[in-house]
């Protein structure tokens, strides 16, 4: 009886969250001048949009790694011995490390909306007995990603069903199970630790370099998974090589780490286990180990289910006073105020850290591989180019979502004599300082192993007019699309359609110079990305005060 | 010799309408704030107080009528009409991630301030309303009194020839009450400054406004110092509050409404 409360309290609460999440008044955003009886469903019909959106990726990395297990007889720059069994359990192992990412990510974008929405806290002085509460809360966390769960639950065993018979789909629904309960545990376990240890951290006396660092400990983990993809060609070679003539322990080592058993589960499922390098021992104890996998997803399930219940009741753990201010206030320029202000608030909200330590994190993975993996010297020049290719591509894909800082204190900070050209120029100098210090990353990772740094210098430099060229356009695009609708594109959930569909024509301004360098040379690099910049310079100013 | 120029209005407000949708929340508002003058904006819930606020301070664009700010159109000429403005909203909406410090070292930024006035300012103000133990705190952590005392800092910092204050008192203890009472009197003795003031806290509007301008659903019902509108309803020793049910009709029906109420 109880739940058929919890599901009518929770449509209530969730609701709000999507007004809250659409519109943010609780972080200081003003009323847009429309009727406000529009405002609801509008905002409801803009969280299906941007879970479809989140659906629909998660769908084509399904259907995608579906076509790649039907049809891939070997796997490009993979010279290790790889049987399809292999391929198989590698590439699903893929998928479900993408998924739980993916999920997780999504859950860090929309967790401090339903913190600061006071949704289930608003239930509290209500006659309501704790265990509805309980449930009406773990029903609302569970709405933050339904289309995006179902897409994965049932996309990914039909797809894999398809391309490698029935027996192999069915294998993946554990893993699929395991990866979406992970995902949204870690989601919970990272906001918790967000509230307790950094919203609440005193500032001044170097304090935002612990900060910094308790972030880069948070993100640590989806920052391995990602890590995890972007190595997926030199992880398919080692799975190959241990499967094939590697010694047991390291075998036994490798498939017992998560989600590896779940991948090579299917493997085996799809093309039986001697494929798979497995004795039937080995088959036994990876079926052992995914079962243990699959009692820990229970455990965690229900684990969830009481955490999240408590969720609105998280104290901001304040951290032991510190000595008597000094008072000095060191103001910046406008424009740089705009900076300081987004990297202070990004340090303290994982949302927007995730963001800047991306690209930063990706260039030092990156990095490495060049120096520990590069056959040669010219792969490892090509790799730490690509390096740099990628942090270009990244800090403009993921610059223009700093704009959403604009929606907190929306409604005070519209009040002071802040200029259109500071908030597009601080945002500007932001994903320009995100792609230098990736680049900067990569070079002194790479100058250990290559030598060649005009090359690099060169190159990056060449780019860098192409990536303000690019963030001109992204952010001067949000700018006036936030102006138009009176409101700022708030986060993934108010915006995601805006921020992907400004992201495509950035990504494509920040990568012709890189096709044009391949084709003609830097300087002719050069000379497009100053040209870029010419035309998309005068676009994100036009017009602004 | 020809006689100097007046100095120019801290606010002049003339036919301000703001609709929402097909909702009008102000409705051709025209009032002035004086030089050395505190104008308390008085209205029931929902009357236009916050809308016509949010048009000065630059966030609601009106649908109709002007805003001038010491002589400069608030609507065309924003930026330069929020230099000379200090605003404390009705909510302590703030950048909840910055420390109190942090907050204040942006809108000095934003403001062009010198470091060293900045810090000073910072220092008085943190200093005289007790905010020390506060002050590197991030603001998600403090109580709404503390919130808006930073608030409050904010916008005394650079400053302005005109305050725009929302319920500027609320969730402030009695001695930050009598603090920003004190501030607020000396603040419009020099310089020919201005306050306008939103409360609907009558005695607060009573002790500290010259004139007061009472709005109800979106029209001034009356304006005046209190004096003049206790002539206006035919009773020489009504208060504040008397005058405010009389002008806009809530007075009617309200013993009936309170004896429906009673419990049988």
């Amino acid at each position: 009886m109880v739940w058929a409360d919890a599901r009518r309290y929770a449509r209530v609460a969730f609701r709000e969250l999507s007004f809250q999440a659409v519109y943010a008044f609780r972080q200081g955003n003003v009323l847009p001048t429309e009727s406000a009886r529009s405002l609801v469903p509008k905002a409801e019909r803009r969280v299906v949009q941007s879970k479809l959106l989140v659906s629909a990726v998660l769908g084509l990395i399904a259907v995608g790694g579906a076509f790649f297990v039907a049809s891939a007889k070997t796997v490009p720059f993979v010279a290790a011995p790889l049987t399809p069994a292999v391929i198989d359990g590698g590439v699903v192992t893929g998928l479900l490390a993408l998924d739980a990412a993916f999920l997780w990510w999504n859950g860090l974008q929309v967790l401090p909306t339903l913190l600061s929405s006071a949704v289930v806290p608003v239930l509290e002085p209500l006659p309501i007995d704790d265990e509805t509460r309980r449930q009406t809360a773990f029903l609302v966390y569970l709405r933050l990603f339904d289309l995006p769960v179902a897409t994965v639950v049932v996309v990914t065993p039909v797809a894999i069903g398809w391309a490698l018979g029935p027996t192999a789909g069915l294998s993946v629904l554990p893993g699929v199970v395991s990866a979406v309960v992970f995902a949204l545990a870690l989601s919970l376990v990272t906001g918790r630790f967000f509230v307790r240890r950094i919203q609440g951290m005193r500032g001044g006396g170097g304090r935002s370099v612990v900060r910094w660092a308790y972030l880069l400990l948070w993100l640590l983990p989806s920052f391995a998974i990602l890590g995890f993809l972007t190595a997926a060609t030199e992880f398919l070679a080692v799975l190959g090589s241990v499967a094939a003539d590697g010694p047991a322990l390291a075998r036994d080592l490798l498939f017992s780490v998560y989600p590896v058993p779940f991948g090579m589960l299917t493997g085996v499922a799809a093309r039986g286990f001697a494929q798979a390098g497995l004795s039937a021992w080995g088959a036994v104890g990876l079926l052992l180990v995914a079962t243990a996998y699959v009692l820990l997803t229970a455990w965690t399930g229900v684990w969830l289910y009481g955490e999240v219940g408590e969720l609105g009741h998280l104290p901001v753990a304040r951290t032991a006073a510190g000595p008597l201010p000094t008072y000095r206030l060191r103001p910046r320029s406008p424009t740089w105020a705009v900076v300081e202000r987004d990297l202070r608030v990004a340090s303290r909200t994982p949302g927007y850290a995730f963001l800047l330590l991306l690209p930063l994190l990706d260039a030092l993975a990156l990095g490495l591989l060049t120096v520990a993996d590069a056959p040669s010297r010219s792969a490892a020049s090509g790799l730490a180019l690509g390096a740099v290719t990628v942090a270009a591509l990244l800090a403009t894909f993921f610059g223009p979502a700093f704009f959403a800082i604009e929606v907190l204190a929306y409604s005070y900070g519209r009040t002071l004599p802040l200029s259109d050209r500071a908030v597009v120029g601080g945002k500007v100098i932001l994903v320009a300082g995100v792609y230098l210090s990736a680049s900067a990353i990569v070079l002194l990772l790479a100058s250990i192993r290559v030598s060649d740094a005009p090359l690099f210098l060169g190159f990056a430099a060449a780019e860098l007019p192409a990536v303000v060229a690019a963030s001109c356009l992204e952010i001067g695009w949000l700018f006036r699309t936030a102006r138009r609708r009176g409101f700022p594109i708030a986060n993934l959930y108010s915006g995601a359609w805006t921020a992907v569909l400004v992201a495509i024509p950035g990504l494509i301004v920040a990568g012709v110079p890189l096709v044009v360098s391949r084709l003609v040379g830097i300087e002719a690099m050069a000379l497009v990305a100053v040209i870029e910049l010419g035309l998309c310079l005068p676009f994100a100013f036009w017009g602004t005060t | 010799m020809a006689p100097e120029p007046a100095p120019p209005l801290p606010l002049a407000i003339d036919g301000l309408t703001i609709d929402y949708g097909e909702r009008r929340a102000v409705d051709r508002l025209s009032l002035q704030v004086r030089p050395g003058e505190v104008y308390g904006l008085l209205g029931s819930n929902g009357a236009g107080k916050s809308s016509t606020i949010k048009s000065i301070v630059g966030v609601v664009r009106p649908t109709a009528g002007s805003v001038r700010v010491l002589g400069i159109d608030a609507v065309r000429n924003g930026l330069a009409a929020k230099s000379s403005i200090g605003y404390v909203p009705e909510t302590s909406l703030l950048y909840e991630a910055l420390t109190p410090r942090e907050f204040l070292e942006f809108v000095a930024g934003v403001r062009r301030l010198a470091p060293a006035v900045a810090s000073q300012r910072a220092r008085s103000y943190a200093t005289a309303f007790r905010l020390e133990s506060e002050f590197e705190e991030p603001i998600v952590s403090l109580s709404n009194g503390t919130r808006q005392k930073v608030l409050l800092i904010a916008a005394f910092l650079h400053q302005p020839r005109l305050l725009v204050l929302d319920e500027p008192l609320n969730g402030l203890d009695p001695r930050s009450v009598r603090l920003v009472k004190d501030l607020l009197r000396r603040f419009v003795q020099t310089g020919g400054r201005g306050i306008l003031f939103s409360t609907h806290t009558m005695e607060v509007a009573e002790e500290l406004c010259h004139r007061v301008g009472i709005l109800d659903r979106g029209v001034l019902r009356g304006e005046g110092s209190v004096e003049e509108l206790r002539g206006r309803v035919a009773r020489g020793d009504a208060t504040l509050e008397e005058i405010f049910l009389r002008l806009t009709r809530e007075d009617e029906g309200l013993s009936d409404t309170v004896a429906s109420l009673a419990e049988p």
